[in-house]
């Protein structure tokens, strides 16, 4: 575990010093946090209206049942941006792992790292890690401040309730480490095709696809993010995640680095 | 008994059907400076990456620094030093931050690997810019650096892949007494160059390679081999009516003249040297100098390479 360490160190003190990728790591984080508490400070200042008795959307969504027009606008507006969360493992980790594994073929320094007495395996958790800890930190962290900053700003504890929901805390706890490694994941896959960071950044962008499903879903009624939702979407991504994983090994071996990587 | 550094046998790597390493079977002494040459795209690559473990063979066996390839392979990499054809170092990263990286991943611990960090910067003349991003490096600094790393962990066996390629020449000379360095303190390089100026130089012992292994032997076993021996005596005035002289004698092969110079080949220069002069002299020639007849690697490198060339060709229409 060592040499793993010793990679991990190496990553962050790149990571440190480059301003780019601090910003383009760490500040879509801070918008995403930022812009569902603006909403809910803005709504919390709007005229209330009284509840609403309406059975089609009691059947669509339970939690918005009975809430005045105040808590359903703070509640709807906080379920539907709490979900642009599941983007932070997506972005973070695409970024770092595009400049940590890209950035080592573009560099020219994997034959080198290769030729040291470190196993494949010892550099592939190294930078997993570097990528996977940061992404889980930031969006644990933030959610945290996003989940502090609801309690202060919502007009009432039903408002609460509704966003930050068994099923969200669920889909954030389990789903963020192994959104984050499929991305990493497919990062690796990437790596042996681009020839440089900022391709193999977009080609990633594939990911946010099924984020976006999942707001569109909320957005319509057609998906809510209920406990058994929840643990059924964790279910299919540790799945995905293991065979991503699986995959990601495989091209990352020795030789398929020195040989096949072009 | 001589001590085995490297010893291939029958190493063999094909990519897909072609084969870039064919059947190379050699040994090089341990402490010895092995010169391997060859064009471009002729697998020398190929053969450090395998000797290196970071590729597999196809077929064959090998032994480097006492460890059997494929069999403790960690062990292996950990006797071996690498510079590889591009530095490829960590831009961001200070000089003193790369070395310190790769003595960790050397198992070196902190002390051993500030020290050995220390050690190498100065004597490759880069401690004053040891806290500067290595992005900012001149190429022959770059190239000093990737040296440095390549030998932090003391490696018995380095493996230089073009060590002063696009170097100015102050810069190719620390290399190349750095190189000198190493071999006085025991190691065995194995030098794979461009530079035929260079490996003529430093080199022990030369391998001509163009997939398949041409020729080994020393630098001067080499030219003998090819050119044989010979003398050159400068005379004053045209050297060519000095011809039949010079072939009346029993041991010259050949004389050849070519302005005021009259070239000799015979087997035993510093034996028969002494009569052919001596007979010049008595026919009246005015001999100015007697020097040994001096083949360039360069020349013995591009006749090897015609060679094979021509055996290829016999060998394609024989078929």
């Amino acid at each position: 575990m060592k040499r793993v360490l010793v990679i991990l160190r190496k990553e962050w003190l790149e990571l440190r010093q480059d301003r780019l990728i601090l910003i383009g790591t760490f500040g879509p984080a801070i918008m995403l946090t930022l812009l569902p508490l603006l909403g809910m400070w803005a709504v919390r200042r709007a005229p209330d209206s009284p509840a609403r008795d309406d059975t089609t959307l009691a059947e669509a969504n339970a939690a918005l049942l009975g809430l005045t027009g105040r808590e359903f606008g703070q509640a709807i507006l906080g379920q539907q941006l709490s979900v642009l969360f599941f983007l932070l493992p997506l972005i973070i980790p695409s970024v770092i792992a595009a400049y940590s594994i890209v950035g080592e073929k573009t560099g020219r320094t994997l034959e080198p790292l290769l030729a040291t007495p470190l196993h494949t395996w010892q550099l592939l958790l190294g930078k997993t890690l570097a990528a996977l800890l940061p992404a889980v930190a930031v969006t644990w962290g933030l959610s945290g401040i996003f989940v502090l900053g609801i309690r202060s700003l919502a007009v009432s504890s039903r408002v609460v309730d509704a966003i930050v929901s068994p099923g969200w805390v669920i889909v954030l706890i389990c789903c963020t480490p192994l959104l984050a490694l499929v991305t990493i994941a497919l990062m690796v896959a990437i790596s042996a095709r681009v020839t440089d960071p900022r391709t193999a950044q977009q080609v990633s962008g594939v990911l946010v696809l099924p984020v976006v499903t999942v707001v569109v879903g909320q957005v319509t009624g057609k998906l809510v993010l209920n406990p058994s939702t929840a643990l059924g979407v964790t279910a299919i991504l540790a799945l995905l995640a293991t065979l991503a994983l699986w995959v990601a090994t495989r091209l990352f071996g020795r030789e398929v680095v020195l040989t096949r990587w072009r | 008994m001589e001590s085995i550094a490297i010893e291939t046998n029958g190493l063999t790597r094909s990519f897909g059907s072609r084969p870039a390493v064919d059947n190379l079977t050699l040994t090089i002494p341990a402490g010895k400076v092995f010169g391997f040459l060859g064009p471009n795209g002729a697998g020398k690559t190929t053969t450090v990456r395998m000797l290196t473990t970071l590729i597999a063979p196809t077929s064959g066996t090998a032994r480097v620094a006492g460890y059997r390839l494929g069999e403790d392979n960690e062990s292996l990499r950990r006797s071996v030093g690498i510079l590889t054809e591009t530095p490829g170092l960590y831009d961001r990263l200070s000089a003193r931050q790369n070395l310190m990286y790769f003595a960790q991943l050397y198992d070196l611990d902190s002390r051993k690997a500030s020290s050995q960090t220390e050690r190498y910067l100065r004597m490759l003349e880069l401690w004053g810019r040891r806290d500067d991003p290595v992005g900012g490096f001149s190429r022959g600094m770059r190239q000093k650096l990737a040296i440095a790393r390549a030998l932090l962990h003391e490696p018995k066996i380095v493996f230089l892949d073009e060590p002063t390629v696009g170097l100015d020449p102050e810069a190719s000379k620390i290399v190349r007494d750095f190189v000198r360095e190493l071999r006085a303190e025991g190691r065995t390089i194995f030098l794979t160059t461009h530079n035929l100026a260079d490996a003529d130089e430093l080199c022990d012992l030369i391998g001509v390679f163009q997939g398949q292994l041409l020729h080994l032997d020393t630098p001067a076993r080499l030219r003998a081999e090819l050119f044989g021996e010979g003398t050159q005596i400068t005379l004053v005035g045209d050297a060519a009516p000095w011809i039949p002289i010079a072939e009346s004698l029993s041991f010259v092969h050949s004389a050849t003249a070519t302005a005021d110079l009259l070239t000799v080949a015979l087997d035993n220069p510093s034996e028969q040297n002494p009569t052919l002069v001596a007979a010049l002299v008595a026919a009246g020639a005015p001999v100015r100098y007697v020097t040994p007849q001096e083949h360039t690697l360069e020349e013995v490198y591009l006749q090897l390479l015609v060679n094979a060339r021509v055996t290829r060709q016999l060998v394609e229409a024989g078929r």
